[in-house]
């Protein structure tokens, strides 16, 4: 059928891209937090395929750059000698998915080449290192999110649909009280009296914690809608007929029906909170240094000079609309299974 | 009648709330107005001790709280510490710039999003119609401040347009022609963004419930009595596909103060973002709560609009 | 019939822009101008100058933040002034002065004939109001502070008409410099809310132009909210150039409120405002990139005064329930710590990376640009990852296998950084010294925080354990600075709320700072507080980090543009400027 196959292309894309942030120790040539000091926003590595006798390599090749003389932040080439980009290289340690050690990257220079794919920042450090690191976090910060505000969406929305009356009308309330809130400022407000002593990750993840929190409205809401039909339905009118509990009609009858709803809700919110995290540390509030994020790699680009000087810090940007993308086309999928499925 | 006063009820609770929760949240938030005070080494701590009670600081919450409610009741809605004086003014201004911006953009996003939506939803399956959904997936994919950023990147690099902020800085002399002109073209980068990030999900929902509807009995019987296209989709299709479009509207409305504070940032178009984001970072307490407050009456005006016009033009609402 | 129509609408023109622009009062004999040696210039033109937030009050007694006072030290004018360009002190309204022998009374002698930019006279009961206000302790001023010498208020007399005497309670070195910046009110426009008890209501924003008078070379035309606030001539200002014309030259002066440094930059380039100062190192270069082809000029004036610096937790946290930082104090208490961690700082990286190039790496709390109290004896050591590991070892810390640094009793070296959020800078900063430390073996995080709370973290609840801060800039005198080094100061920040002297060296450094503080003589006061450098220096209780270049940039064809290190950099002479006609001529760079 057209619609599963639209759903397995987009979940392959994605299943792809998350291995490669996966495994960003393998993928990524450099340590995201090295500071490179005579680097500084330098421009992406030009890989050159054809040497100055003018043949054509298979295997791309670099020259060293070296700071241009008088200017800052300006580099030049040396053509002395070329080196060639390797593959399967020994280099900076990392831990495999955050479990054992190992020094295996996917590709690599040796000194004093260096190969930044997407260019360097203020202190030097690789950005496509930084990118792949940097997306653990945001996808994570995103799922951990979803997860949060899926869970309590799912239990306030079952509630206030399946009881109905006075608990729905003041759940209801409550849910447009949350969406009426600025939650920047409550961002704000909560990471200022925030323990010093959590670790700067642990800060992080209680944040991704209260995004899930506020984000539970819309959710809700949703679910409600849904239970509120399945509750009216024949079936389950009969179930209760036969002695079924609450739980047991809720859990058998209602739930099933709510799964469309909930993928799709995932599908949809995943991409918004990562999102937010990326709005969030562009005030600055997201992940501290030197840990990356794609939130605070873009903060960068509030700064005037940058976006006009040096294009290549929009890169992440390209990512986050490419992971957006994935979610969103599962997301699009889900919903048209939905529709054909239940008309 | 019934329902309005009872909705009515309802949303004056929720403003009281809204407001409340405001207040709790900023006092658990450390840091008062007047410490930058503090770090000037030629003021005394005993001065900024006395400012702090002045202006009741050290007071408990509820008496603060009630002095706030009276002081709206008076029509100041609050004091604001770092302007020294009523937050209404300050309110007002900010307000109608923020209005300009987001009213011109719902204006201009729906006015596109119907037809066009409505015109996909008749020719389902066809090249315009995957270029559209490609297309509106590709726009909700990049988020507002990506779009943001980016349109500003060409902006300064193309230098075809003013980069930020709402008028010139000779804006008074001008005629009113010239007015208009610079104001549009100020208007141009924020109106853009605004736009472009609301269209997709407009588009998607008009196309939606249009196709959900096209596929009705009642229209394959209004076509074989050989109605015209045009007419049949807009007379016939569009009220019947309203109403969840209408509950969109509603909730168009209800973000018209809030949804574009990322965008006034970037852009620096002095709306209610930048003030509600200078005053949050300065703890100016009383003006926090009255931009809280002047987007919770939006919000609550936009869903009770949206309620309103659903009794009004859908019939089938009515029955119920 | 009409002929005559078009210069006649000319003519009218005119003259209504000569109305509109307020012309300066021609000179009349016994008004005592004061003559100022600038480079004579032309009537005419608006100056146009950025500001990051809108002022939030025109009242010089109750203003505290700097848009405010930025808009109304132009707008004002004080007894004693200090000369930006040359950092000292100069006649203003007070056309000269005595001091008695022992330096507490001052005796000041008004100029006469002046009169307020409404036309009403200026004499001695207008100083008297306005210290009145300044004094008044149920107003809160700010500026009181400053007027209160040896614990008690200065008191002033009027002697007669154009005589006003001062008197500490005691003396005071530089007492001279206390008067700068006072701005000397209308008694006849503020006496009334005075008395009415509603003086902090008076000349707030909303205030209509007419009620709003001072001695300053501009006057308030218009405020639009929001947006800008124009000031035009004061038609009777008190200076005039050589050739006796009356300054200010400038038609008008206009304050645009743009939000941040980078639309500065945006609006800089674009030509909508004439001078753009407290520039970032990055935007220099951007703006020099094609500086020639817009008709710019940059100026790079060399180190500030301010002084950017790493300040470790040292309060008493044992009653507060922080046992945390009590532990960890034991490692920011011991000297040996502190100098490793400055040691290991690169500091040339920090200027390379975070200025740009353009700031001085420190040492101390005095910038190289304050000439006449820099302790130039101060060594200048280089960074050295060995030497601190050297000292960190000599005071019993050890390193574990993986690197990390273990205190004496063996817990693990780990604490974090809080900087404000909104300064880059110094959030830079951080992350450099992060790296740096790491390579100690210390596991340092780093916090931004919002610019309040942090704030409040270091000068009321003391709950953190290190902190990047930035002080000074505000007068190249060390006695602005006093609160910092005093132990009983209220910006001593290491170390806040000190009953008494903790250590011997603060003790030692009360005595040199309270010493230099009444000694009249500059050479006697200079070698005190060179003592108190070296100890500052030497005992690190802030780790000194380094300081920015004052940069900026102006249009070409303003003239006599004389940026000073001093705030306000680029309007101090603000009555001096004028603009060069188009075609260049008369033009003198």
């Amino acid at each position: 059928m057209q619609g599963s196959r639209k759903i397995i292309a987009s979940l392959v894309f994605l299943f792809f891209l998350h291995v490669a942030i996966l495994f960003a120790g393998f993928v990524a040539p450099c340590d995201p937090a090295t500071q490179n000091r005579e680097f500084p926003f330098a421009p992406p590595t030009h890989l050159h395929f054809v040497d100055a006798r003018g043949r054509l390599h298979f295997r791309p090749f670099v020259y060293p750059i070296v700071p241009q003389p008088g200017a800052l932040y300006q580099y030049e080439e040396t053509r002395e000698r070329a080196y060639a980009v390797r593959l399967f290289v020994r280099g900076p340690e990392y831990k495999v998915a955050g479990l054992f050690p190992s020094h295996l990257h996917l590709f690599g220079m040796d000194a004093p080449a260096r190969i930044f794919l997407a260019g360097t920042d203020n202190y030097g450090r690789d950005q496509f290192s930084r990118i792949l690191f940097g997306g653990q976090m945001s996808l994570a910060a995103g799922l951990l999110a979803t997860g949060i505000s899926l869970v309590l969406g799912l239990i306030v929305g079952c509630i206030a649909g399946f009881y109905g009356k006075w608990i729905d009308e003041s759940v209801m309330r409550l849910v447009e009280l949350f969406m009426v809130l600025p939650w920047l400022y409550l961002l704000l407000a909560v990471r200022s009296f925030l323990p010093l002593h959590l670790t700067p990750a642990q800060a992080f993840f209680l944040l991704i914690g209260v995004i899930g929190t506020i984000g539970w409205a819309r959710p809700a809401r949703l679910i409600r809608g849904v239970v509120l039909s399945a509750r009216s339905r024949k079936y389950v009118m009969a179930s209760r007929g036969f002695g079924a509990s609450d739980f047991y009609i809720v859990r058998r009858h209602v739930l099933p029906h709510t799964y469309g709803v909930l993928l799709t809700q995932a599908a949809l919110l995943v991409p918004q909170y990562i999102v937010a995290e990326v709005t969030m540390s562009f005030f600055g509030l997201g992940l501290s240094e030197p840990r990356p994020s794609w939130g605070n790699l873009l903060a960068v680009l509030q700064q005037y000079n940058v976006v006009v000087s040096y294009w290549w810090m929009f890169a992440p940007a390209l990512a986050l609309v490419l992971v957006n993308i994935g979610y969103l086309g599962v997301a699009n999928a889900f919903h048209e299974q939905l529709q054909s499925g239940s008309m | 009648m019934k329902y309005l006063q009872r909705r009515l009820a309802h949303s004056i609770v929720l403003l009281i709330s809204a407001s409340v929760f405001c207040f709790l949240l900023s006092d658990l938030a450390p840091g008062s107005f007047f410490d930058e005070m503090k770090l000037n080494p030629q003021i005394s701590p005993g001065t900024v001790a006395a400012l702090r009670s002045e202006y009741g600081l050290d007071q408990a919450l509820p008496v603060r709280y009630g002095l706030w409610v009276k002081s709206v009741l008076r029509g100041e809605w609050g004091y604001s510490f770092a302007y020294n004086f009523p937050v209404r003014s300050l309110l007002i201004i900010r307000a109608r710039n923020t209005l300009l911006l987001t009213s011109l953009a719902m204006l201009l996003a729906w006015l596109t999003a119907l037809p066009l939506g409505v015109w996909i939803a008749s020719r389902p399956g066809r090249w315009d119609d995957r270029l559209s959904m490609a297309g509106t997936s590709l726009l909700l994919a990049v988020p507002e401040l990506v779009l943001a950023l980016g349109l500003l990147y060409v902006v300064i690099r193309t230098r075809a347009l003013p980069a930020g902020g709402m008028v010139s800085v000779r804006f008074e002399g001008l005629s009113l022609w010239a007015k208009i002109c610079d104001l549009s073209a100020h208007l141009v980068v924020p109106l853009t963004v605004l736009v472009l990030a609301s269209l997709p999900i407009l588009v998607r929902h008009v196309r939606a419930s249009m196709t959900e509807v096209l596929q009705a009995p009642f229209i394959q019987a209004a076509c074989g009595h050989g109605i015209g296209q045009a007419r049949l989709l807009f007379r016939y299709a569009l009220p019947a596909a309203a109403n969840p479009l209408i509950s969109l509207l509603g909730l168009s409305v209800a973000g018209l103060m809030s949804g574009s504070l990322l965008v006034e940032v970037i852009t620096g178009w002095p709306g209610l973002g930048p003030l509600l984001l200078e005053a949050s970072m300065s703890r100016d307490l009383y003006v926090v709560v009255g931009v809280v407050m002047a987007s919770t009456v939006f919000m609550i005006l936009g869903s009770l609009l949206a309620d309103v016009m659903l009794v009004i033009f859908d019939p089938r609402v009515r029955a119920d | 019939m009409h002929r005559w129509v078009g210069p006649a609408a000319i003519l009218f023109a005119c003259s209504l822009a000569c109305v509109a622009s307020s012309p300066p009062q021609s000179l009349h004999g016994g008004e005592e101008l004061q003559i100022s040696d600038n480079e004579p210039g032309r009537y005419g033109g608006t100056l146009t100058v950025a500001q990051r937030s809108e002022p939030k009050t025109l009242n010089p007694v109750t203003a505290a933040d700097a848009p405010s006072r930025e808009v109304i030290g132009r707008l004002t004018a004080d007894l004693i002034h200090i000369n930006r360009a040359s950092q000292q002190t100069e006649p203003a309204l007070a056309k000269s002065w005595t001091v008695s022998k022992d330096g507490r009374v001052f005796t000041l002698k008004l100029r006469r004939g002046l009169h307020f930019s409404d036309g009403q006279p200026f004499d001695a009961d207008d100083v008297l109001f306005s210290f009145q206000v300044y004094l008044d302790e149920k107003i809160h001023s700010p500026q009181r502070d400053l007027l209160v010498v040896g614990g008690k208020p200065m008191e002033v007399q009027k002697i007669d008409q154009y005589t006003v005497r001062f008197t500490l309670a005691q003396t005071y070195a530089a007492a001279e410099r206390l008067f700068d910046s006072l701005a000397i009110m209308p008694r006849h426009l503020l006496e009334q809310s005075y008395k009415d008890g509603k003086f902090a209501q008076a000349w707030t924003l909303t205030t209509p132009p007419s009620e709003i008078a001072g001695m300053g070379p501009f006057r308030l035309k218009e405020y639009v909210v929001g947006e800008k606030i124009v000031l035009e001539r004061n038609p009777y200002y008190w200076k005039a150039d050589r050739n006796k014309n009356r300054l200010p030259y400038l038609d008008e002066l206009i304050f645009l409120f743009v939000g941040n440094e980078d639309a500065q930059v945006i609006r800089f380039q674009a030509g909508d405002t004439d001078l753009i100062s407290r520039l970032s190192a990055e935007n220099y270069m951007l703006l020099s990139k094609d500086a020639a082809n817009r008709g710019i000029q940059l100026f790079d004036l060399g180190p500030s005064l301010e002084y950017n610096f790493l300040v470790f937790n040292l309060n008493d946290v044992q009653a507060r329930n922080l046992d945390k930082i009590a532990a960890e104090q034991t490692w920011f208490g011991d000297l040996k710590f502190r100098q490793a961690v400055s040691s290991a700082i690169d500091r040339d990286g920090i200027v390379k990376l975070v200025y740009a190039g353009r700031g001085t790496p420190l040492w101390g709390n005095a910038s190289p640009s304050n000439k006449f109290w820099v302790d130039q004896a101060l060594l200048h050591p280089a960074r050295s990852i060995g030497h601190a590991k050297e000292l960190l070892k000599s005071a019993g810390f050890s390193w574990r296998n993986d690197g990390q640094l273990l205190d004496p009793r063996g817990q693990p070296v780990e604490f974090s950084i809080i900087t404000s959020s909104s300064n880059t800078q110094r959030s830079k900063m951080a992350t450099i010294i992060q790296d740096d430390l790491s390579k100690l073996g210390m596991n340092v995080h780093v916090v931004p925080l919002e610019f309040r709370a942090m704030l409040d973290r270091i000068l009321q609840t003391f709950d953190y354990e290190a902190a990047i801060m930035g002080l000074g800039g505000g007068d190249a005198d060390p006695n602005p600075e006093i609160n910092v080094w005093l132990s009983n100061g209220g910006t001593h920040l290491w170390h806040l709320d000190e009953a008494k002297p903790a250590t011997d060296w603060e003790a030692q450094l009360d005595q040199l700072m309270q010493k230099q503080m009444v000694a009249l003589n500059y050479k006697d006061r200079k070698h005190l507080y060179d003592q108190a450098q070296e100890i500052i220096a030497n005992e690190v209780p802030f780790v000194f980090l380094a300081t920015p270049n004052i940069l900026g940039g102006a249009k070409r064809s303003l003239a006599n543009f004389k940026p000073a290190i001093l705030e306000p950099t680029a309007l101090w002479n603000v009555e001096e400027l004028y603009f060069l006609p188009a075609n260049g001529a008369g033009a003198k760079q």
